[in-house]
């Protein structure tokens, strides 16, 4: 199946736009970027470490997660992925992919050809540009990671992923009056964060004695977004949003 | 080896009831607790809350009874997966 987005609401458009801004005909080009639709139900993997694809996928709705396995088996998730993204977009340059990525929920994908991306790229030198941009920003992802896993206490770690998933959420508009969906389980959170699942079960439960979260299901309420930012050691400024309302 | 075991309250805020995880030589390897109500398929069993020299590390499982844990400290104690 072809995609056919309203150019309103195509992820990808407005993922690219939340970090940099695009003319009419590179909308216009992103727009006509041919892509195979498919849905994958939770907890599957799209591409898994070793794999050589010939397309990358970008991530239309749903949450998916790019993670590693140690020898023993031990699962460390290292990006959580959201509508917009294109979690193995590096697999247009790196032939073999170095990590897997998998959905956490029911996910809508959009399969786009290398070919396709490259006859883009090549015509579009500013949507090369934005894809850059977009590796960069994700590096800079990665390295906020390692300083949340590796020096933030239990609360503030949880704090910050939350605070981070809702800034990036809120720049493709999945907040509305700071509620979002968030289909991410404790089990995973764990797997993230470098905490065991009772961990993750506690800290959240110390957020909610606290007031700074609200949780329903899957809905996930901030009350005060400036105290979980100040809980966090919060700086959006690592996400290099364009929008100045996205980082709130 | 023979572990043995030794009641103790942990202040960690909740799931108070613990216990104290002894080698052969009475040294402290582990404190176990016991999970409450708010763990869904995980409570009532018992949480590898911190654990010291081979057992010290990541990895912090559950187990579904005392013995369960037991076993499973001892296979670390011995060096074997």
């Amino acid at each position: 199946m072809q995609a056919s987005f309203h150019p309103d609401y195509n992820p990808l458009i407005r993922k690219l736009e939340s970090i940099f801004k695009l003319t009419d005909d590179e909308r216009q080009a992103l727009q006509n970027l041919p892509m195979q639709m498919a849905t994958i139900k939770e907890d599957q993997d799209i591409v898994r470490e070793g794999d050589r694809p010939s397309r990358s996928c970008l991530i239309v709705s749903g949450f998916a997660c790019a993670y590693k396995m140690t020898a023993h088996g031990k699962r460390q998730i290292v990006s959580f992925t959201i509508a917009g993204d294109i979690p193995d977009l590096q697999s247009l340059h790196l032939k073999v992919l170095d990590s897997s990525v998998s959905t956490i929920s029911r996910c809508s994908v959009g399969f786009i050809a290398h070919e396709d991306l490259r006859a883009l790229c090549e015509r579009y030198p500013r949507i090369t540009a934005a894809f850059w941009r977009e590796t960069l920003i994700d590096a800079a992802i990665f390295r906020e990671w390692v300083v949340n896993v590796g020096r933030r206490e239990g609360s503030s770690r949880m704090a910050h992923i939350l605070c981070e998933l809702i800034v990036r959420l809120k720049a493709v508009g999945l907040v509305e009056d700071d509620v979002c969906d968030l289909p991410i389980t404790q089990g995973e959170f764990a797997d993230a964060l470098g905490f065991s699942p009772v961990h993750v079960n506690r800290v959240f439960q110390q957020l909610r004695a606290e007031g700074l979260i609200l949780t329903q299901g899957t809905r996930l309420t901030i009350p005060d977004w400036d105290r979980l930012k100040m809980a966090a050691e919060f700086d959006p400024t690592y996400l290099h949003l364009v929008q100045e309302n996205a980082a709130a | 080896m023979t572990l043995t075991l030794q009641p103790v309250r942990v202040g960690n805020g909740s799931d108070e009831e613990g216990m104290l995880v002894f080698n052969g030589n009475q040294r402290l390897m582990a404190v176990l607790t016991h999970l409450g109500d708010q763990y869904g398929a995980l409570s009532g069993h018992w949480y590898l809350e911190t654990g010291f020299g081979r057992v010290d590390g990541v990895s912090h499982p559950t187990f579904s009874d005392l013995d369960v844990a037991k076993d499973w400290i001892s296979r670390r104690l011995a060096h074997q997966p």
